[in-house]
């Protein structure tokens, strides 16, 4: 794959980054460093500032000090750089947040016609690729209210996707899924990750962070507390808040 | 596979307990209702009508009907009108001077409705802005423009803005242009549609329609053949070929404009005017007119004599200018001033329709003398307004009750809809605008492709409203005094002493627009509904 040609380039820097709603600290000096085709799965209860990590990564929050960089260029009030960062940088959530009047081939080909100026015909052929990768080609004529939510998940990764970008965040991708409908996206996301891509997903899928990530990480009051292995962050977790919420989550 | 399935368990339900029995006594009791109020209301009138006497329902030939109740319609109307969008004089009917009006009423409604449609969206956008200002601004045009009432608003703007505007002593264009603003409206250039524009009109959907069959055949045979065929361009050329082959075929085939001229003048054709000034100026060449002394020229000028904002004058002087001709122009109001004009000698040419001329040389003394020379005539002519140092004519002219009404209705209702518009957008959820934004939509692209589609939803339904509202508030036209449907209906019911019939026709009418109105909208609103499952 193409994408491993400069693997061990950084491809997301976070130095000491500070998040401030109003008087709320809510990212309290996040340091995380991605490599290039690294899969990272983030951790922690809730209230603990991973999602809004994640968002202040492509801007959707804006982060208060430190410092972000994604491919080399540092996020900052620009909107040219933010525009840039968007288009290296997709995101999938937990909502889908599927354009409800567009159809699934609207939906897919909107950024791409309308942000990377490809032709309808180029953006609809990638289009029924990427829904012929995900499984549910058939589908592209219909609308998000006419889908299942695994389906609808999966068409918005499928446009996602679409617009080629190196980095997928996932916000919680499978929490606002049916149980029997978890399994069809963790497998996308799975082959996915074994594509090459660089993922930053939060979530609580135990299976997929043990079996996928390269790495864990663990937060809690807006802090990273512990960054490890799966092997080692499941059977020897070492902070004691880790200790707590591993308890919590797997003896129930 | 018969299944036995048990009825519902039907018990002895005393009937004013039983939801289907009751279902039908309030269905009667409602009609009831219905018929006892239309009955109260009817017989009222009926009486009412009575007492007004049988002269309010004279017929032609003297006898007295309820089917004649609106003849005297066709009556002379008798009273002018201000500002109206076909020719109209008061020897006209009372019907005519009340489609004036209803034509009056559409024109403020419709630019009302258009021009509303903007400043709404604009200023709901606004409001919902990050920009400190921007929404603060915003929120002070809405909190004031929609807690005033529009009648003083209309005044306002007509008495305190308007009427306030320089004389017409004083009209100077406005930073060089020829535009004109003055307490009687403002004056600007523009086109002027003659006969033959119905032609050219014809051509111009003969080229649309070119330009969607190439198109479709095009994408159709790129899809086959997988190239790039340049659609946008075979559509247009061939767009434009019809379009102006168009202009010339359509101003050679209409026949409507005409010159009035006496036969001793030698003027055959338009074309004849060059060899007919080169006599009178003794030169070779009409180039060599700058040769003449100012006196010289002004005596030679050929002396035209038009309609006052007729089309007809833009139309010859543009062909007298191309030929290079001296000219002065004389405008008068009515046909037969012009008329007379000519036969003192004031006039060599009479420019206008050859029906007018047609009518007005049968007046002359010996109507063989004269002639009525054919003119070519441009599908669209451009008028600019001139000032004489009198009065400001040509162009196209805004009057101050006109722009009154406009202005007022569209800053009141524009505020309202800002309201409406703020309400959609903010009904969107919050995660319809960070997909568009991870997805690396600009913020304009995430409003116009994302954000505004859905809100629609939300704000089609009130606007139908407000759009219903505009258009029955053009009635408020009466108080600043411009002549829309209702200060027309008011003043013939003044004179005719019928104010019943007027009062029906009103209702009628503002019903029937309304209707059409709610008719398009709402067929808009179901084509926007979202497909659920």
């Amino acid at each position: 794959m193409t994408m491993n040609v400069n693997a061990n380039e950084d491809v997301i820097v976070c130095k000491d980054v500070h998040l401030w709603y109003g008087e709320f600290e809510a990212l309290r000096g996040v340091s995380l460093t991605v490599k290039r085709g690294d899969v990272i799965v983030i951790l922690g209860p809730s209230g603990s500032g991973k999602s809004t990590f994640i968002r202040s990564i492509n801007r959707l929050e804006e982060h208060g000090a430190g410092e972000i960089v994604v491919k080399g260029i540092p996020l900052t009030h620009d909107v040219r750089d933010i525009a840039e960062i968007r288009r290296e940088v997709g995101m999938v959530f937990q909502q889908f947040n599927l354009f409800p009047h567009l159809t699934v081939m609207e939906n897919i080909t909107l950024a791409p016609i309308n942000v990377r100026k490809w032709s309808r015909e180029k953006a609809e052929e990638t289009a029924m690729k990427w829904l012929t990768r995900v499984g549910i080609p058939e589908q592209a004529h219909k609308y998000p209210g006419q889908l299942s939510g695994g389906q609808q998940q999966r068409v918005a990764i499928a446009r996602t996707l679409a617009m080629e970008p190196e980095v997928l965040l996932f916000d919680e991708p499978t929490s606002a899924l049916d149980p029997e409908m978890v399994k069809e996206v963790l497998d996308v996301m799975s082959d996915l990750a074994k594509e090459g891509y660089t993922i930053l997903a939060v979530t609580h899928e135990m299976g997929f962070a043990r079996g996928v990530a390269d790495r864990i990480v663990f937060m809690d009051y807006g802090e990273i507390l512990e960054s490890d292995h799966p092997d080692e962050f499941f059977d020897n977790p070492k902070h004691p808040r880790l200790k707590l919420f591993l308890s919590q989550i797997l003896h129930h | 596979m018969a299944q036995n399935i048990s009825a519902a368990p039907e018990q002895n339900i005393p009937f004013w307990r039983d939801e289907r029995v009751l279902g039908v006594f309030a269905q009667i009791g409602f009609i009831i209702v219905v018929i006892l109020g239309a009955k109260l209301l009817g017989t009222n009138f009926a009486s009412n009508v009575n007492k007004l006497g049988e002269s309010q329902f004279i017929c032609r030939d003297g006898s007295f009907s309820y089917r004649c109740a609106y003849d005297f319609m066709g009556s002379e109307a008798g009273f002018d009108i201000s500002d109206t969008a076909l020719d109209y004089v008061n020897t006209d009917s009372y019907w005519y001077a009340f489609y004036m009006g209803l034509l009056n009423s559409l024109k403020v409604g419709l630019l009302g409705v258009i021009l509303t449609t903007f400043v709404g969206l604009f200023v709901g956008i606004a409001r919902l802005s990050s920009n400190w200002l921007v929404s603060k601004i915003a929120l002070w045009y809405i909190e004031l423009m929609r807690n005033t009432p529009l009648l003083l608003q209309l005044f306002f703007i007509y008495f305190g803005v308007l009427l306030a505007l320089p004389l017409i002593q004083d009209a100077s264009p406005v930073l060089g242009l020829p535009i004109f603003l003055t307490n009687r409206g403002l004056s600007i250039p523009a086109p002027k549609f003659m006969s033959a524009a119905a032609i050219w009109v014809a051509f111009l959907i003969l080229g649309i329609i070119q330009f969607q069959v190439t198109w479709i055949l095009l994408a159709r045979q790129e899809e086959q053949t997988g190239r790039a065929t340049n659609r946008w361009a075979r559509g247009l050329i061939g767009f434009f070929i019809i379009v102006i082959a168009g202009w010339f075929i359509s101003s050679s085939v209409s026949d409507t404009q005409g010159l009035l001229t006496s036969k001793a003048s030698r003027i055959r054709d338009v074309g004849d005017i060059e060899k007919v000034m080169l006599n009178r100026t003794n030169l070779d060449y009409l180039d060599e007119i700058d040769t003449l002394s100012p006196e010289e020229v002004d005596a030679a000028a050929l002396k035209i004599c038009v309609l006052r904002d007729s089309a007809s004058e833009p139309n010859l002087i543009r062909q007298i200018e191309r030929i290079g001709a001296p000219y002065t122009v004389r405008r008068f109001d009515r046909p037969d001033q012009v008329t007379a004009a000519y036969v003192e000698g004031d006039c060599e040419l009479f420019a206008a329709s050859k029906a007018i001329l047609a009518a007005e040389r049968a007046t002359l003394e010996n109507p063989s003398a004269h002639l009525i020379v054919p003119v070519k005539e441009s599908p669209i002519v451009w008028s600019v307004p001139r000032y004489d140092g009198t009065n400001i004519f040509g162009g196209s002219k805004l009057l101050p009750e006109f722009t009154a009404l406009l202005i007022g209705l569209t800053i009141f209702y524009g505020a309202t809809l800002a309201e409406i518009v703020r309400a959609g957008i903010l009904s969107v959820s919050k995660g319809q605008s960070e997909a568009a934004r991870a997805l690396g939509l600009s913020e304009s692209q995430r409003l116009r492709l994302v954000v505004l589609p859905q809100a629609l939803k939300v704000i089609i339904p009130p606007l139908i409203g407000i759009f219903l509202s505009l258009m029955k508030d053009t009635s408020l036209g009466l108080a600043v005094g411009y002549p829309d449907m209702y200060q027309v209906t008011f003043t013939t019911m003044n004179q005719s002493g019928r104010a019943v019939q007027g009062i029906l026709l009103l209702m009628v009418v503002y019903l029937t627009i309304s209707l059409i109105f709610s008719i398009v909208l709402n067929w808009y609103n179901s084509r926007n509904v979202l497909v659920e499952r």
